[in-house]
């Protein structure tokens, strides 16, 4: 098959898995093994971020590519870790210069002994949340084919939005209802700043400072402040100015 | 629904960058082919707010409905099925009196209410209008059933972008979630000393009674420029 034809059929395979049981791993294991397969690259791995928060690898093209994934994320240090945290493209050209040993002092030769030269990594990312990066290993020093750098970017894309569309999938409940306590905290929110503004005669800015300074120093959250101010259960005067 | 309109939607949706609230109604206006296009976020006591809306008209008829808690959206919701107005001035079965009224007022003529909802999450409603009489075409029908589908699905998928208790910033960006009219009611609630649920109730009473928009009296309200006493 052509490398065009291998590209399109990844992008519709990961599209059709847009069904409530598909298995995350699998789906990144093979488009890990597909990157491979039509990108100009030795070895692809993926890393996403764990529900708590933590970063994890997910899928791999190989051991050696898992080992080395693994590594950087127990040394917190590496291209595909700073690609996460900036949710921007990572392009080490040669990884036996300099300023790469500089920059990831025990990644490097760690990679370099298992026979990588250059890596490429972009980042999972939908709006202002990155979800993880796909990362990509060559054996050759020197730039990926810009080709081969947009094709890459897109199939993290796809892979992104069909892992939040999974996620929303078997959370649709849970997403509704954080959106709608979500709603109504600021609802509330907004209540409690006309209460503050009626009662002292400050503007709806200075009124929001009140009741944000008040939960600082109570160490409350907003919202409760603000349940508590349109309640009754706190009077306005209580709050710190 | 056909996988070939899902994937119109969805190539519609894909076509400038980022995704975010205000282009859903643009791409339903323009998928549908009427003249406005809005999403209402509702909750199962009442309606929340506006999404987007893709002109003034659709912004109005959703404005309509959050203040006076009637109309296609309000009913396509409660219902969980289409509720569709093809004459809004010559209607089959008169409904909606104060909505009709102010919907015919910006030159709605047909009005059609579509539910969200995504799995067992039912998020609100996907509203059309149009500035002529006429019913929906069977296609427009199936297309408007796809964006409501793909719709609730894509809100789902940005609020699952949000740090956990936040409104996902890609959803506040055209949004109306009438945050002045809540101010006026913490005002109002004082001024009469009631609880805010009846500072709601005055307010809406008050628009009613003056044929004012309640954004419009709450601003007034929240910029001291009206004060409502007790009666």
């Amino acid at each position: 098959m052509s490398r065009e034809g291998s590209l399109v059929r990844t992008f519709v395979e990961l599209a059709d898995n847009l069904v409530a049981d598909f298995d995350v791993v699998e789906v990144l294991t093979v488009l890990a093994h597909r990157c491979v397969e039509v990108l100009d690259v030795a070895d692809a791995g993926l890393m996403l971020q764990s529900p708590r928060g933590d970063l994890r690898v997910v899928a791999s093209s190989s051991e050696t590519m898992r080992l080395l994934e693994l590594f950087e994320l127990q040394a917190d240090e590496g291209p595909c870790v700073d690609c996460y945290r900036s949710g921007r493209a990572v392009a080490v050209l040669n990884l036996e210069l300099e300023a790469a040993a500089d920059r990831w002092p025990r990644f490097v030769p760690k990679a370099v002994d298992a026979g990588v030269r250059s890596v490429h990594a972009v980042p999972m990312r939908l709006r202002d949340q990155t979800i993880g990066a796909l990362n990509l290993f060559r054996d050759d020093e020197g730039p990926m084919p810009d080709d081969d750098v947009v094709a890459a970017q897109a199939l993290a894309d796809v892979a992104t939005i069909a892992i939040l569309q999974h996620r929303a999938a078997i959370n649709a409940q849970l997403l509704y209802d954080q959106l709608t306590e979500a709603l109504n905290s600021r609802v509330v929110i907004e209540q409690a700043k006309g209460v503050v503004a009626a009662r002292t005669g400050v503007d709806m800015e200075e009124a929001f400072g009140r009741l944000r300074r008040h939960a600082r120093a109570q160490r409350a959250r907003l919202v409760d402040v603000a349940h508590a101010v349109v309640t009754n259960a706190i009077t306005v005067d209580a709050l710190e100015s | 629904m056909s996988n070939e309109r899902r994937a119109r939607v969805l190539a519609e949706l894909a076509k400038q960058g980022d995704l975010d609230g205000s282009r859903l109604c643009d791409v339903a206006g323009a998928v549908v082919g009427v003249t406005g296009a809005g999403i209402m976020i509702m909750s199962s006591d009442s309606p929340l707010g506006s999404l987007c809306s893709s002109n003034a008209m659709s912004g109005v008829i959703e404005d309509l409905q959050y203040a006076l808690g009637e109309g296609p959206c309000v009913d396509a919701y409660g219902l969980d099925r289409p509720v569709l107005e093809p004459d809004l001035a010559n209607p089959a079965t008169p409904r909606w009196l104060a909505f009709s009224r102010g919907a015919l007022e910006v030159g709605a003529r047909a009005v059609f209410g579509f539910p969200l909802r995504f799995g067992a999450a039912r998020l609100g409603a996907l509203n059309l209008c149009s500035d002529r009489a006429g019913a929906l075409s069977d296609d427009q029908y199936a297309d408007a059933l796809t964006v409501a589908d793909v719709a609730a699905e894509a809100v789902l998928v940005l609020q699952a972008g949000a740090p956990p208790g936040q409104l996902a910033t890609a959803l506040e960006t055209d949004a109306n979630f009438q945050y002045v009219v809540h101010q006026a009611a913490g005002m109002v609630s004082v001024h009469l000393s009631v609880s805010i649920a009846e500072a709601l109730v005055r307010l809406r009473a008050h628009a009613f009674a003056t044929g004012r928009p309640l954004t419009d009296v709450a601003a007034d309200v929240v910029a001291l420029k009206l004060r409502l006493a007790h009666d």
